[in-house]
């Protein structure tokens, strides 16, 4: 009895160290996750519109065990080095990763740094508030522009033209001045001068005279009145820039070596 | 021993007869109607229906939205841009999201497959991402290998075509390939009629559930993606976004292309876009329309590319063949108050055939089923605003309401997030298929480039892809009939949802070929008395006029009169004629009616009083350097306007079309860049060009009853 113990354990040892031994380099074991052959299941399922005979789900696992063998062989052979469809795949994988791994709300602390960085893109623009009279360049445009300005120094009535997109603009920003007249006009509202004629200045359009009434100042808002919306380009950005975070923090320990007497 | 196992048989059978009699009733209810369905019919529950809130929190600082002008401005906008959610977007390389395309649209630069920059001159102030709903997100799962559902054979072929080496023009012909594909529906299989996925399908109203190479989650969170973004980037008084998709859906029996794009007013918007794999027929589109509009989620749908659909885009009947009558006119109109008129697949204005008066018919028409493969003619009957217009006209003359009294956009149906609008900027639709001179056909091929256009064209079903010309081979695959189009104007208080939605459902709006040209246009009986030269003139005319997209009801005998206003893009050539084209209906006959009016010339020339056109303006485009001559042409024209013709018994509709100087064609542009001169068989110059709304004059309702034919006869005041 005691024998036969002593048999089985010594055959045990015997299998163990031949196994011990003609593993010593590498790892044979191919372990094949319950997950992984229920998904190989349900997407044959989904394909097939029925379940798997026994038949078959010992063909797609040994399929799926062929494949391992064969990526573990190449593996040691080194085929993945050097290949451009294998370097992309990965990359992309890692991209996806790193996209997808953000999801947190963003701390107040972190808001505020977030907004003292991106501070300009917040910033709300001066507005202007002023009429103007037009002079098409249909009809003459600087000439009558130079005399209306005389014109109007002197007290007089003057005649203009009337302007497409309007007379009077109220609350306006140079976005929308150079949108509805082109740039002629930027110069008339740098450091302008209020409640005053002013011109001529030129439009893809014709001259016009400007009287500026009100502006008011831009400034950078309060982080209160758009915290939403910190927030909300915060994880946008988190997003974007996820990978560029990623490269820029381990790209340091990397050196690149590039022939400096490349013809190109 | 059997008696025990009694009760299980039973239960056994209940459940099989249960099981065939609710696919018996099924069937019924899908090959004939019979009213005791109702009872499984109150069972079903419509996922299309299902409201979601995809809104973003956002504060609005009120300093930073300008203050509405009463009188309304011009905002531009598309409203027809696909990314790499579309199933064919992907395909073509693109894999631009929905953030690129808005930021974009405000302004940044963003790239293109091949590797360039696209960026626009100056950013538009609305825009909508408008994805195909058909498979939305799908084809990304499908390549992305990291999916379950790409494990499935039908996705094999899609497998990392994206991958960067693969961004290359060798792969047009993989490409063109996989394309198709879809559109021959190889891969909307669905499971056999006993799988319980049917049932599902059936009680939910969600067909697509019933395809084996759907996956329902990706689908809703590609829709998603979609809404927020456009939440996101929507900024109340400075730039507008709608939640929008693509409708895409064609006739059965000669694959007419009936596509619409349906735009969302909200920042809400159902939990998943009503595709072509719920119904082929744009009726129960608008039935879905309706219902969602009941919830409070108003949306439009607007057709485009009438001009590739074989003539069924504006039918005189139904998609099922039927009678158009009032019922019809209305739901059509209710959610269709546009169409796209422009966009880089051509112009559907009108066709030289149509309108063979119209010395300005002949432009950028593209003269093909949209999808054909090979490429087949689309017969111009029936795919063009303006005969639709007509066409309303007669409907109405035979007592069945008007379908066709939309207003016009236009917009560029870009595949790459980023729409081409100017022609001398131009990177066309198709991302790796047209995105470079050779390929879009505009200068000859390099030798190898031929030999692989007409291996890969062949697998493409396109049976001829090179012509020579006299300075070469030139790839002949129909991209020459695109171009740089267009855009969407609408007249809107503010730059908010709601004040451009509103301007698209009162149809004040204009379409132009990218230029931003501006028209106003309004009618009315005594806006003579309107001092064109007066800073109340926009004011006046708004109350004592009608603008573009409305009727003008008779008044006695007056003769109707109205004002037209352009100014040229600021950038733009300088604009040399404005025209009036009228429709009418003869109220005698029956008989529909086209004419073009020169209203108003450029450089003060005069109308021609008989043949009403302006004199040549001289205007010259030097095509060896797309040069323009200085000093012709005019910054803006203005008129009053009486219709010389009229009767006021004829209904009739007005519409703007305002044309620039010549320029140069993009194909044109890209010769010149790139050191060849212009293909010989294409326009050198084209004018851009603007379309409004049109006006439509009401008469009198007639004392002449018409029967419908076919209708019944009826008596009149038999009573």
């Amino acid at each position: 009895m005691k024998l036969r113990i002593l048999y089985f354990f010594l055959i045990g040892l015997f299998i163990y160290i031949t196994d011990l031994g003609l593993n010593y380099d590498e790892n044979k074991d191919i372990f094949i996750s319950d997950q992984e052959i229920t998904s190989l299941i349900n997407a044959w399922e989904s394909q097939v519109g029925r379940k798997p005979t026994g038949d078959e789900i010992s063909r797609i696992i040994n399929n799926l065990v062929n494949e391992e063998i064969l990526y573990r062989e190449a593996i040691s052979l080194g085929l993945d080095k050097e290949d451009r469809i294998i370097k992309r795949r990965l990359a992309q994988k890692i991209s996806f990763l790193k996209q997808e791994s953000i999801i947190d709300k963003p701390t107040g602390d972190e808001i505020r740094s977030f907004y003292d960085l991106n501070k300009d893109r917040y910033y709300i623009y001066p507005t202007f508030t002023f009429t103007h009279h037009f002079f098409s360049n249909e009809n003459n445009s600087l000439d009558r522009a130079n005399q209306a300005i005389l014109d109007i120094n002197n007290n007089l009535i003057i005649s203009s033209d009337v302007f497409f997109l309007g007379k009077n603009f109220a609350e306006i920003n140079l976005q929308g001045i150079e949108s509805n007249f082109g740039k002629g006009l930027n110069n008339a509202f740098n450091n302008p001068r209020l409640d005053k004629w002013i011109g001529p200045y030129e439009s893809a359009f014709g001259h016009h005279l400007l009287y500026i009434s009100d502006v008011s100042e831009g400034y950078h808002p309060e982080i209160k009145d758009i915290y939403k919306e910190l927030e909300v380009d915060f994880i946008k950005l988190q997003r974007e820039v996820a990978v560029d975070n990623f490269i820029k923090e381990v790209k340091a320990e990397y050196s690149v070596i590039i022939n400096p007497d490349l013809k190109i | 021993m059997f008696t025990k196992y009694k009760k299980s048989f039973y239960l056994f059978f209940i459940t099989i007869g249960l099981y065939l009699s609710i696919l018996l009733v099924m069937d019924l209810d899908i090959n004939e109607k019979r009213p005791i369905l109702n009872i499984f019919k109150s069972m079903q529950s419509d996922s299309a229906l299902e409201v979601v809130d995809f809104s973003v929190e956002k504060q609005i600082i009120a300093s930073k939205k300008p203050k509405p002008n009463p009188n309304r401005n011009p905002y531009y906008g598309d409203l027809h841009v696909h990314t790499k959610y579309s199933f064919d977007a992907y395909v073509f390389g693109i894999t631009a999201t929905p953030d690129d395309a808005y930021n974009y649209a405000k302004g940044q630069g963003i790239q293109h497959p091949l590797g360039y920059e696209m960026k626009l001159r100056e950013p538009l102030d609305f825009y909508s991402v408008t994805d195909h709903g058909f498979y939305m997100g799908m084809i990304q799962a499908y390549a992305d290998t990291s999916t379950d559902i790409s494990k499935n054979e039908f996705a094999k072929p899609f497998h990392n075509v994206n991958r960067k080496d693969n961004l290359s023009v060798e792969s047009a012909g993989e490409r063109s390939n996989l394309f198709s594909n879809i559109v021959g529906a190889v891969i909307t299989q669905p499971y056999p009629s006993w799988h319980p996925k049917i049932i599902k399908a059936w009680f939910t109203k969600n067909t697509q559930l019933a395809l084996k190479s759907f996956d329902y989650d990706i689908h809703k969170s590609a829709w998603a993606d979609i809404a927020r973004s456009a939440n996101e980037h929507n900024d109340p008084g400075n730039f507008t976004t709608f939640i929008g998709y693509e409708f895409t859906t064609s006739t059965d029996i000669e694959g007419g292309n009936l596509h619409r794009n349906v735009i969302f007013n909200s920042s809400e918007a159902s939990i998943r876009p009503w595709t072509r794999v719920d119904s082929l027929n744009p009726e129960d589109l608008w039935t879905w329309q309706d219902a969602l509009r009941e919830k409070g989620i108003d949306t439009v749908s607007i057709p485009h590319n009438s001009n590739g659909s074989n003539g069924q885009m504006f039918e005189m009947e139904s998609f099922l063949g039927n009678a158009i009558d009032q019922d019809y006119a209305d739901k059509r109109m209710r959610n269709e108050p546009l169409v796209e008129i422009t966009q880089v697949k051509g112009t559907s204005d009108t066709h030289p055939l149509l309108s063979p008066d119209d010395d300005w018919a002949d432009f950028e028409i593209m003269d093909v089923r949209v999808g054909s493969r090979p490429p087949t003619y689309s017969k111009p009957s029936g795919g063009y605003v303006r005969e639709a217009y007509l066409n309303g006209l007669t409907l109405e003359f035979t007592q069945q309401g008007n379908p066709y009294k939309f207003g016009l956009i236009g917009s560029s149906d870009t595949h790459t997030a980023a729409g081409a609008y100017d022609e001398s900027n131009y990177w066309s639709k198709v991302g790796l298929l047209d995105g470079d001179a050779e390929n879009r056909g505009s200068v000859p091929l390099a030798e190898e480039n031929r030999e692989r256009l007409e291996e890969y064209m062949s697998a493409f079903n396109q049976p001829q892809s090179t012509i020579a010309l006299d300075q070469g081979d030139y790839a002949n695959t129909g991209f020459t009939q695109w171009g740089a189009s267009g855009l969407a104007v609408a007249w809107a208080e503010e730059n908010t949802r709601d004040s451009i939605f509103n301007a698209f459902k009162r149809k004040e709006t204009f379409a132009t070929t990218g230029t931003r040209l501006a028209v106003r246009f309004f009618g009315g009986y005594d806006l003579s008395t309107i001092d064109l030269n007066s800073d109340n003139m926009v004011t006046e005319a708004y109350n004592k006029g009608v603008t573009m997209g409305a009727d003008l009801l008779s008044k006695d005998e007056n003769v109707p009169e109205f004002i037209v206003w352009a100014q040229k893009d600021k950038d733009g050539a300088p604009l040399q004629r404005v025209q009036i084209i009228k429709g009418w209906m003869d109220s005698i006959s029956g008989r529909p009616n086209e004419k073009v009016f020169d209203v108003v010339c450029s450089d003060g020339l005069e109308v021609d009083a008989t043949t009403h056109r302006c004199p040549d303006n001289g205007a010259k485009v030097n095509i060896n350097d797309c040069s323009i001559s200085s000093n012709v042409g005019s910054s803006e024209l203005k008129t009053h306007w009486v219709d010389p013709e009229f009767n006021s018994s004829n209904k009739a509709f007005y519409y703007v079309r305002v044309l620039e100087n010549p320029t140069c064609r993009w194909s044109t542009w890209d010769a010149v860049k790139r050191g060849y001169k212009p293909r010989e068989d294409l326009h050198e110059t084209i004018q851009e060009r603007a379309w409004s709304s049109p006006i439509w004059y009401i008469p009198d309702p007639s004392n002449i009853e018409v029967i419908p034919l076919g209708g019944t006869v009826r008596l009149r005041s038999s009573t």
